[in-house]
């Protein structure tokens, strides 16, 4: 499996970092997103009614008025459609049935001939409801006395890897139990219990959701959607409907931004089951900004309870985490992070006793989804400052407790599994080099402090363990090459990574090649999801064997047809040359075509195809009791970030004034790509740290909007953010690789935060750290 | 709830009159239903909001010359209410004489916004919010008004009478807002926390602007001006009285932004908390009286 | 409520338009006349996702009625490239990798080509200034900024 990466050889285009593919198409305008396809003059649309309480019994739904409606075409609700729908546990109806659960709930929906009708339509359907006691803290909620969120649990279809505890609201509780913790605490020389309760955020694209569905009278339905997902898309959608997966396409364009909320299914199942009500038209349904933050996925809240300890020499002993995860209503994909964080929970560290608990909680918050980094920000921005703070109370410089405790090749991790070769000291040095750590340089102002912090970080891929990718490769009458892949461009440059290895695996140059858009799941071929950070590792796996396929289709056609050996023959630059003969065919024609034996005997070849697939094979279970097991995970990214900013004392601001990241990708496929992934993760990173938390009254929320959830604009980002690449190759990535997309914004909020202690003396606790936040916390402190 | 927010806006009738009588006639016979329009940027969000349901809107953008900038060496500066902000900005004469305008229009929102929001729909718009209305109040500002009865005028400082309030009747246009010549040797600036550097709206503004004058028993006067932080834009009166009879310097400054703190009423909301407003504008009314008194030769 | 007819310039050309007094530019433009470069992101003048030169000057789109373009010269994404020929600020921010989803590119390539217009040689600040209203949640800004320096030098040297 691994023979490409073990050669070690990088043929061009891999490493260089060629222009992205798409480039020209977005810089002109004619890129096309969901929304800017044209459906013609029997395009419906469709608005959704939802629920006003968290929590709510649905007593009596009445569509009769809004039928009535002149334009309306269709009225839809839970009564029409029984299907449970979900990733990794099925507990979630497509309109709701007997009762709420969040605000923004869908209850009903109407496809109408105007955006306007079906808005005026909606107003016309009465809900009764009879509101509920709600619970809008995850501890609370996994209490027993709490009220039940979910009486079916024990009921929902469930992965294999979940653990549900029916009768209560917690839908996940995943443990790790490794050595013994209460005999390492005496042990210690130092002991500290944190709790860091870190807000929800959201995604926040620029591109809103937008779905369109069109059943047809065959039963047949064809759904268009900004999509991370459009195979998961089609399986989740037919499995809730009881259709087959093949009458299902999904065809899915370029992704205005995505970072987790476009994958799974959200509301794209509202726009089906609403369009199969109509049949015949095409209904489109975009949810307004304002929907998009009460409605769309968010990433879950965390309360975060840490105990650790190490010795007076800097050696971690001992790690005690309980996590409550603020799941929200409903926690179909949300249960993963639960597991995700619980087999990362020590961080990027080798702790020998360790007991974590990690609890999904149901809440009537809205629905906790994947959102870049999958459990990662949230946990690492209370375990890198526990971190800060040991090394701190043992008078150790904390990059050198980090150096002293960090995973390294062959570390036994949280899980008992052994770390696979890493970089991540390389990693570390490298950024406390970068940001010139130990120097304090003079503020720019009297009333200004300055201060540096550094944090660590590591991510798997969180996905089942047989998650697959497939390719295609096909060669075109000038020798041109289509790459078809299932895995979606949601800015992240995958199409022009497939474009780089197809080239590479090959043998032709990468402006040959292009990429079949949009992906379509009747043509594409399948990708689990495009999430995880996978694409490059897996989806390129997969590309770089359809290459080597259509290229071992080549060579054998063209050794037949010169009565050579396929082994003396290469593929450079578009040309099969023989190394023995010194003979060169171009590929222009022959791989349509084939190749015409000498004296007219006939021919060789055909139309040249190649597939590849890759699914991982060695990923084990774990202990349900211990979370023990050989092999957790596919692989880590490891990273560090460090940061430098200037605390204003008369108003509590916090300026980034430099960033650095330094994360070890194995390969780095596109070099430039890959750092612009590591700045804009920063970024990213940076405005939750500084900015972002969606502000939830009693299951209601208050900033629903940009002017009220604001994100970091041009104006905040620092002067510069240094992006530097590690290499310890991955054993089975393509050339090594592995990815970058999450772990770009997963340290940022630790080392802002551990940065602010270092200027002003004050851990200000959980983000975001407003100017607020940090003015008060130096009041209290007595500072100002 | 703004789960509300319509995905458009509402049906409306689109008015362009050729003349302010026009308009002042149309908009008095359909009160209640009809809303004058300049750039839109409040208006728009408030319709699909659904908060405002009005029938007509009246398009008032440059009739009978309101699209002018004129400055009169002798009387002053008069922008009409036509005028985009970035137009104000770029007016020499307004660089020139009221850089303390530039200032306060520069920290609105954004470049294409401000293409389209003008300083009189700011202070028709009567938020307490409202970014270039300290300015104005400082400076002296006064609204030239069309209304079915024809021109009067009214100063500011009795023009808002509660957030989005105004002395404003139907029929009534703003077709100006016109300021006196500034004191020789005034200056002034606008400290705006913003939870963004730039663009966002205020947690707390902060307007000051100082000049010598030979009444005051200072010998100089100090005009503060606060956003966000009242039902209304506050003029600090307690501190201005204060600045104009007691020395000039670093403990006038203190004791005037410990008046401000007494002075404003802010309240909790999601941009911040009333106990953190009421510190910011003690410390940006302090900070801001220092920087002026720099800027003014002190 | 009635229709109103409406002449304008979009990108150098002549279009003729019945519109309802609510639809917005950017409306009118995405489903009346298909240019579907200026994209929706927020409907609230916020994210500047919807940025098109009006009269040469930037706006967000969805923050102006249709009926108030009559005759009005309009400039979208789709108008900025002349002959197949990327204007320097589309060249600029492909070479300088300030493009990852795409989204938010078409409003910001406004912006910017509006403030080369009005500045040929502007300082870092302005640039970021000039962006603010312009946000973009994949490339971090900092390669936007440094494409748009980068075009303000090569336009300046086209120049002469």
């Amino acid at each position: 499996m691994a023979t490409q990466a073990t050669k070690r050889e990088t043929p061009h285009p891999i490493g260089d970092s060629v222009p992205r593919v798409d480039a020209r198409e977005k810089v002109t305008g004619s890129a096309l997103f969901a929304d800017d396809f044209q459906f013609g003059p029997g395009l419906l649309y469709a608005r959704v009614k939802r629920s006003p309480h968290p929590h709510a019994l649905i007593k009596r739904i009445d569509t009769s008025k809004a039928r009535l409606l002149p334009g309306v075409k269709a009225v839809v609700t839970g009564a029409d459609y029984p299907g449970m729908i979900g990733l990794y546990l099925t507990d979630r109806y497509i309109f709701c049935r007997d009762r709420v659960r969040y605000v923004g709930d869908p209850v009903a929906g109407v496809a109408a001939i105007s955006e306007d009708i079906a808005e005026k339509a909606i107003d016309l359907i009465e809900v009764e409801y009879e509101p509920l006691p709600g619970v809008f803290d995850p501890e609370i909620g996994a209490r027993p006395e709490a009220p039940l969120l979910h009486p079916d649990l024990g009921k929902y279809e469930v992965a294999n890897f979940i653990f549900p505890k029916p009768g209560t609201n917690i839908s996940n509780h995943f443990r790790i139990r490794k050595g013994d913790v209460e005999a390492a605490w005496p042990q210690c020389d130092v002991v500290i219990e944190r709790t860091y309760r870190i807000p929800h955020v959201q995604h926040v694209p620029i591109e809103p959701h937008v779905a369109t569905a069109k059943a047809e009278e065959n039963g047949k339905v064809t759904l268009w959607g900004s999509s991370q997902s459009p195979f998961a898309q089609r399986n989740l959608i037919a499995k809730a409907l009881g259709m087959s997966q093949s009458d299902v396409q999904v065809v899915a364009p370029y992704v205005g931004g995505g970072f987790g909320c476009k994958a799974g299914v959200s509301m794209e199942a509202l726009a089906v089951t609403i369009a199969m009500k109509v049949r015949g038209r095409p209904v489109k349904l975009r949810l307004t900004r304002e929907e998009e933050f009460h409605t769309a996925f968010v990433r879950q809240g965390l309360v975060s309870h840490f105990k650790m300890g190490c010795t007076k020499e800097g050696r971690l002993l001992a790690m005690e985490v309980r996590f409550y995860w603020d799941g929200g209503a409903y926690t179909e994909y949300g249960v993963n992070i639960t597991r995700a964080s619980g087999y990362s929970s020590t961080g990027p560290y080798e702790v020998p006793n360790v007991k974590t608990d990690s609890y999904c909680v149901y809440t009537n918050h809205p629905v906790g989804g994947p959102m870049r980094g999958f459990g990662m920000p949230e946990m690492h921005s209370g375990l890198e400052q526990c971190i800060d703070e040991l090394a701190l109370a043992i008078n150790m410089d904390p990059v050198q407790f980090r150096k002293i405790n960090c995973v390294k090749t062959g570390s036994t991790l949280v899980t008992g599994m052994k770390m696979h070769p890493t970089g991540l000291s390389e990693c570390l040095v490298k950024a406390a080099e970068a940001i010139a750590w130990g120097r304090k340089d003079p503020p720019s102002a009297p009333n200004k402090r300055r201060g540096k912090g550094i944090a660590l970080m590591w991510k798997a891929p969180a996905m089942p363990p047989n998650a697959g990718s497939s390719a295609k490769v096909a060669l075109n009458e000038d020798g041109t090459v289509t790459v078809s892949v299932g895995g979606q461009e949601i800015g992240q440059g995958s199409f022009t990574i497939a474009a780089q290895m197809a080239a590479g695996s090959l043998g032709v140059p990468v402006e040959w090649v292009r990429v079949a858009t949009p992906v379509n799941t009747d043509y594409s071929p399948y990708e689990w999801q495009t999430v995880a950070s996978r694409l490059t590792w897996s989806m390129g796996n997969a590309v770089a064997a359809a290459g080597r396929d259509a290229r071992k289709q080549i060579l054998e056609m063209v050794a037949k047809a010169w009565s050579e050996n396929p082994e003396d023959l290469d593929i450079i630059d578009g040309k099969v040359i023989s190394y023995k003969s010194e003979e060169s065919i171009s590929l222009k024609n022959i791989v349509i075509y084939g190749i015409p034996l000498p004296n007219d005997q006939g021919w060789v070849g055909g139309p040249v195809l190649g597939r590849g697939n890759f699914m991982p094979t060695y990923v084990t279970g774990l202990d349900a009791e211990t979370g023990q097991g050989p092999r957790a995970v596919v692989h880590y990214t490891t990273g560090a970030q460090a940061v430098e900013v200037e605390v204003d004392m008369d108003t509590g601001k916090v300026e980034i004034l430099r960033g650095v990241a330094a994360f070890d990708v194995g390969k780095a496929i596109n070099p430039d790509m890959v750092k612009a992934q590591m700045e804009g993760g920063f970024v990213q990173g940076l405005s939750t740290a500084l900015f972002e938390g969606l502000q939830l009254k009693e299951g209601v929320l208050q900033n629903s909007s940009f002017v009220d959830y604001r994100i970091a604009t041009s104006t905040d980002v620092p002067q510069s953010i240094q992006a530097i690449i590690v290499e310890v190759p991955q054993d089975d990535g393509p050339w090594g690789a592995r990815g970058i997309g999450e772990h770009a914004m997963v340290p940022t909020i630790p080392a802002v935060a551990n940065a602010i202690y270092d200027a002003i003396g004050v851990r200000v606790g959980a983000p975001p750290y407003t100017s607020e936040k940090v003015y008060l916390a130096m009041e209290e402190a007595g500072l100002v | 709830m703004t789960i509300d927010a319509h995905p458009e806006l509402p049906e409306f009738d689109y008015i362009r009159p050729a003349t302010l009588m026009e308009a002042s006639r149309f908009l008095a016979q359909h009160a209640g239903e009809a809303r004058p329009l300049l750039g839109g940027t409040d208006i728009f969000v408030r319709m699909r909001d659904g908060f405002w349901h009005d029938k007509y809107l009246v398009d008032v953008k440059n009739l009978d010359g309101t699209g002018e900038i004129r400055f009169d060496p002798a009387s002053g500066l008069s922008i009409g209410a036509g005028v985009n902000m970035n137009q104000v900005m770029a007016s020499p004469d307004v660089q020139a004489h009221y850089p303390l305008l530039v200032e306060a229009c520069r920290s609105v929102a954004s470049y294409q916004l401000r293409t389209r929001a003008t300083i009189a729909g700011n202070i028709c718009n009567a938020s307490p919010a409202g970014d270039t209305i300290g300015a104005c109040l400082v400076l002296g500002g006064a609204l030239k008004i069309h209304g079915v009865d024809g021109f009067r005028e009214a100063p500011l400082t009795t023009f808002f009478l509660g957030p989005g309030k105004t002395v404003l009747r139907p029929g009534d246009v703003v077709t100006a807002v016109s300021f006196p010549l500034p004191p020789k040797g005034s200056a002034g600036t606008y400290y705006k926390l913003g939870r963004n550097k730039w663009s966002d709206l205020s947690i707390v503004g902060v307007t000051t602007y100082g000049y010598p004058d030979k009444t005051a028993a200072s010998g100089y006067r100090f005009h503060i001006a606060l956003a966000s932080v009242a039902p209304v834009p506050l003029v600090v009166t307690s501190a201005q009285e204060y600045l104009a009879s007691h020395p000039v310097g670093p403990d006038a400054f203190k004791e005037a932004a410990r008046l401000a703190y007494d002075a404003c009423q802010p309240i909790d909301d999601v941009r911040g908390s009333a106990r953190y407003r009421k510190a910011m504008v003690r410390r940006l009314t302090e900070k801001g009286l220092v920087t002026v008194w720099a800027k003014i030769g002190g | 409520m009635s229709l109103h007819r409406i002449a304008l310039t979009v990108n150098g050309e002549y279009e003729q338009v019945d519109v309802p007094s609510q639809m917005t530019l950017m409306q009118m433009l995405r489903d009346k006349l298909a240019f579907t470069g200026t994209k929706n992101g927020c409907n609230a003048g916020e994210c500047g996702a919807c940025t098109v030169l009006l009269n040469g000057e930037p706006v967000n789109s969805c923050m102006v009625l249709a009926v108030e373009c009559g005759g009005a010269e309009i400039l979208t994404v789709e108008g900025l490239a002349r002959d197949g020929v990327l204007d320097p600020v589309q060249q600029a921010i492909i070479d300088h990798g300030g493009v990852q989803c795409g989204f938010c590119t078409p409003g910001i390539l406004i912006s910017s080509r509006a403030l080369l217009d009005r500045q040929p040689d502007p300082s870092e600040d302005e640039i970021r200034q000039a962006l603010v209203g312009n946000l973009c949640r994949c490339t971090g800004y900092l390669r936007i900024v440094d494409a748009v320096k980068d075009a303000a030098s090569r336009q300046r040297a086209m120049a002469g």
